[in-house]
């Protein structure tokens, strides 16, 4: 287990199914996700048959004339070993599987967003916001993820759209696999709209490409202006800011401004609204950049 | 953060080419971690440390190599050596600048027997 946050692998995430009724034991509707991509989850020790040679130190010196033809490095002292050279990004297997979702999105003309925010910004009411506006005049679907409970999940269907719920169990963001995962229980329909409501975490959601077209960044005026300078690569990585509660605006010291400014320094294309789940202002710009992003994505005839 | 979760890809990783490469023991892992990364060097290193003992990397000294951070400042194009994102060019002072290094963290290579 992470000593710093506590974030541990071994407690397997799940995916509840969303067309079991949640309001009822929910352990009950649980289903483990299936192991055919269970590489992350497989802990079963790698023992070692192969107890060869222990020569008691660990340096072997490589000479460039000791490589072999495909690179190999020989070393002079064991023979029998070889260097092979990755230069791997550790993070590659996400990414791969955050292309394929991709292009299965692309396939599909589906928009699909990634909200990520601290928790308690708002996402989730930003979305029930959202799926009653434009529910008439569009498909939308929301992938949920919390470490636990269904709670979200039963919001956003309760709003009116289908919605799936990932609970990480001590896992702190989601990452491409679970989605691809999800992404067999929730029907998406063609041109439609998904929503991706991260684990609420300015720090690791960060790191990891769920496939998305955009990332949109949600921050409320209760947080602080110098939100996006203590959470760099969040600011970094986003296309939107959606800065939330300007309700409560008169009864906070939030420079909006001075945040926008500040987001801008570290991306400078970084794109903002000021809207407020609560009272509905700004929400129609928050809709029209949907609709934008929507025609950009999927073409001009996506809106169903 | 979550340097469990990064230790345990690196595991994966190991294994797939392992078996790509039909090699037998790890002896040796060479890991860079960029200072820009947003992975925390001395926790992932604790973390791999601890789970690589029943892993296909449990003979295997573990080498990780930091790299430093490297920008290029947006309004000069200055070369600087860059210790976070947020780092202002030490020649004109402007603000902000491209990571041009540092952001690596990649298994550099494996040494097997």
């Amino acid at each position: 287990m992470c000593d710093t946050c506590g974030c541990s692998e071994e407690d397997e995430f799940k995916i509840h199914d969303p067309n079991h009724d949640h309001h009822h034991q929910p352990e009950h509707h649980e289903h483990e996700h299936d192991h055919k991509h269970g590489h992350h989850h497989n802990h079963e020790s790698d023992h070692d048959h192969n107890h060869g040679h222990d020569h008691g130190h660990s340096h072997s010196h490589v000479h460039a004339h000791d490589l072999d033809g495909a690179g190999h490095a020989h070393t002079h002292d064991h023979p029998n070993q070889k260097v092979i050279t990755l230069n791997m990004d550790i993070l590659s297997e996400n990414n791969k599987l955050a292309q394929l979702n991709r292009r299965f999105f692309e396939g599909r003309k589906v928009l699909c967003l990634n909200l990520v925010s601290s928790p308690g910004s708002g996402k989730t009411s930003i979305l029930e916001k959202t799926i009653k506006a434009m529910i008439k005049r569009n498909k939308i679907a929301v992938i949920e993820g919390d470490q636990q409970t269904l709670l979200d999940a039963d919001r956003i269907e309760k709003s009116g759209a289908p919605a799936i719920q990932i609970n990480t169990g001590s896992g702190c963001h989601l990452d491409a696999r679970m989605i691809e995962l999800a992404l067999q229980k929730l029907e998406v329909e063609f041109g439609s709209i998904l929503f991706i409501e991260n684990v609420g975490n300015l720090v690791c959601p960060a790191m990891f490409d769920l496939g998305e077209f955009k990332r949109v960044v949600v921050i409320s005026v209760t947080e602080g202006e110098d939100k996006p300078l203590k959470y760099p690569y969040m600011f970094q990585s986003s296309h939107l800011c959606l800065i939330n509660k300007s309700d409560l605006l008169p009864y906070v010291d939030f420079d909006t401004d001075k945040a926008i400014n500040y987001a801008r320094s570290l991306n400078p294309n970084l794109e903002f609204i000021l809207v407020s789940a609560k009272t509905g202002e700004g929400m129609e710009k928050w809709y029209e950049w949907l609709g934008n992003a929507l025609r950009l994505h999927s073409g001009p005839g996506s809106r169903s | 953060m979550h340097e469990f979760s990064l230790a345990l890809e690196v595991i994966d990783l190991a294994r797939r080419e392992v078996e790509k490469n039909k090699a037998g023991m790890i002896k040796e892992i060479t890991i860079e971690v960029g200072d820009l990364s947003g992975v925390d060097s001395d926790a992932f290193e604790s973390a791999l440390g601890l789970l690589i003992k029943e892993s296909i990397l449990n003979r295997a000294k573990v080498n990780i190599v930091r790299v430093p951070g490297k920008g290029r400042c947006n309004s000069c194009a200055y070369d600087f050596e860059m210790n976070h994102r947020t780092a202002t060019c030490p020649k004109c002072l402007c603000f902000p600048s491209q990571i041009s290094g540092g952001d690596e963290f990649r298994v550099v290579s494996l040494l097997v027997e």
